[in-house]
């Protein structure tokens, strides 16, 4: 499955832009434009450092790559990593894993399963832990969780992980194209109308306010 | 034992009395005997739409209260063998019917006929409930734009959580036009969204507007678009197997709901 040739990600020291190197300046900041358009939330004033694998913008386009997303999104670029590596992106990143991967391991958690769509006017809740739906959550419909969510269908509705405040909770769809996603108190509303990626993403809470979606 | 099938949609003017007139009448007309309910107490029409307002002596209100048998009140169409209709009173409102009661009614007119339609009024209120009440399963009825797959939606979880199954549904009025106007959403993402069975699509078609104020249902006249997806529609319902006509067989509605559908 083709990914998105830039992916916001956050890691323990703050948000990350990857950029997938094999493409030219225009399309970069193409893909960038439809990346943020597709998370729609205000990135003003955000950190970011952005990480490539292999240098092949020249230096005058990522001079022009850092200007655009501080002129038009109002971003502080601060930092650039670029690999000269072949490849793998885990070098550039090292032993900094992004966040989700800090849930706590061999813990058991209180989990609800739920066999069926939550359709538009329903809801369910779970405060006391992770909530899985082995359905669709349809638009009008909500979901929220103490901990974790997933969907093992679309999610077209409205979905709230870490109810209780707990910023290390995820939301996982095999389609994720919600109304408005919250983690914690960090609130997302998607644009409008967004086709499905075709494969399954998830969102976690990034730094500043953000909610980030990436491939799962 | 018969079948008894309530017509809901939630949102209302999406044709829900159209399909109930055109299924009793396509249901009869394959030799089932049939009767239609209309559960739109207060704003009735269906009686209108079937051309049988004039000979309404009787309603549902009348054998609720014990002024006659259920038997009596019961008009039939004389345009085809084992169709009748139990009309609502236009003088009552919704709340003056109770669910066990109309549940009374449907219980004691499956007995006797192989399908007893009942035509919802929108909401999701009383008005719905006594139409869901004596329901084994349901039509939903939608058409395709977002805020009628919406409420679909919504009165499809309120079917499923009153045990109504199966629960069929009818995309009504796909039209080129619309999808040309960028306010449709295709016939796969409706049932993908909706998560049913769909057991037909009816085409836009101007004929179900001259019908109804004919008093005539479209299936009488059954070379127009509409009136055979009806016809189609009602086959479905007695169990035979035909498969829905992708409309997107023909030329031009195949290459735009492929375009809308992302099959291209
Ligand atoms: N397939 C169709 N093509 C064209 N017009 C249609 C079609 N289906 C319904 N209509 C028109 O839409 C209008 C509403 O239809 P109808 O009365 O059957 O809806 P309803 O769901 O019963 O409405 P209500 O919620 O008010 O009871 C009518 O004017 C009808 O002629
Ligand atoms: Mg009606």
């Amino acid at each position: 499955m083709a990914k998105s040739i830039v992916v916001l990600r956050a890691y323990q020291d703050g948000l990350h832009l990857n950029i997938t190197p094999t493409f030219s300046v225009t399309e970069v900041t193409e893909a960038i434009r439809k990346e943020f358009e597709r998370m729609n939330q205000p990135l003003a004033g955000v950190s970011v450092q952005i990480d490539m694998n292999a240098p092949l913008l020249t230096e005058a386009d990522l001079a022009y790559l850092k200007t655009e997303l501080q002129d038009t999104y109002g971003m502080e670029v601060r930092g650039l990593n670029i690999a000269d590596g072949t490849g793998d992106s885990t070098g550039v990143l090292g032993e900094k894993r992004p966040l989700a991967a800090r849930a706590e391991r061999g813990r058991i958690e209180k989990t609800r399963v739920v066999r069926e769509t939550i359709r538009s006017g329903q809801t369910e809740d779970f405060p006391e832990g992770n909530l899985i739906i082995y359905g669709d959550v349809n638009p009008g419909g909500e979901v929220s969780a103490g901990g974790d969510i997933v969907v093992l269908g679309a999610l077209r509705g409205s979905a709230h992980a870490g109810m209780n405040g707990k910023l290390s909770s995820v939301i996982i769809a095999m389609n994720l194209v919600p109304l408005q996603l919250q983690i914690g108190n960090y609130i997302s509303r998607p644009s409008w109308g967004q086709k499905s990626r075709g494969y399954p993403e998830i969102a976690r809470a990034g730094t500043e306010d953000i909610i980030i979606v990436e491939e799962l | 034992m018969g079948k008894v099938i309530v017509v809901t949609s939630g949102k209302g003017g999406v044709g829900k009395t159209t399909s109930t007139a055109n299924l009793g009448t396509a249901l009869a007309l394959i030799g089932k005997t049939v009767v239609v309910i209309d559960a739109d107490v207060g704003l009735r029409n269906l009686d209108v739409v079937m051309g049988l307002e004039s000979r309404i002596v009787y309603t549902s209100m009348d054998v609720i209260e014990n002024r006659c048998e259920l038997s009596r009140a019961l008009v039939k169409d004389k345009r085809v063998e084992g169709l009748m209709l139990l009309a609502a009173s236009q003088k009552n409102n919704k709340d003056d019917i109770q669910p066990e009661q109309m549940k009374a009614i449907c219980t004691e007119l499956r007995a006797t006929h192989d399908f007893v339609l009942v035509d919802s009024p929108a909401g999701i209120e009383s008005g719905f409930r006594n139409a869901a009440a004596g329901a084994e399963e349901a039509l939903v009825i939608t058409t395709p734009d977002v805020s009628a797959i919406r409420d679909a939606d919504r009165i499809t979880g309120l079917l499923q959580h009153e045990g109504v199954e199966p629960i069929n549904l009818v995309l009504n009025r796909l039209s080129p036009e619309m999808v040309r106007k960028g306010n449709m959403v295709s016939q796969s993402d409706v049932v993908g969204l909706l998560n049913l069975k769909l057991i037909g699509v009816v085409p836009e078609d101007r004929e179900v507007i001259a019908s109804t104020n004919r008093g005539i249902p479209l299936v009488h006249n059954k070379n127009s678009p509409g009136a055979q997806a009806y016809m189609r529609i009602a086959k479905r319902l007695t169990g035979q197997r035909i498969p829905i006509p992708e409309l997107r067989e023909k030329g031009f509605f195949s290459n735009i709901l492929d375009w809308f559908s992302g099959n291209k």
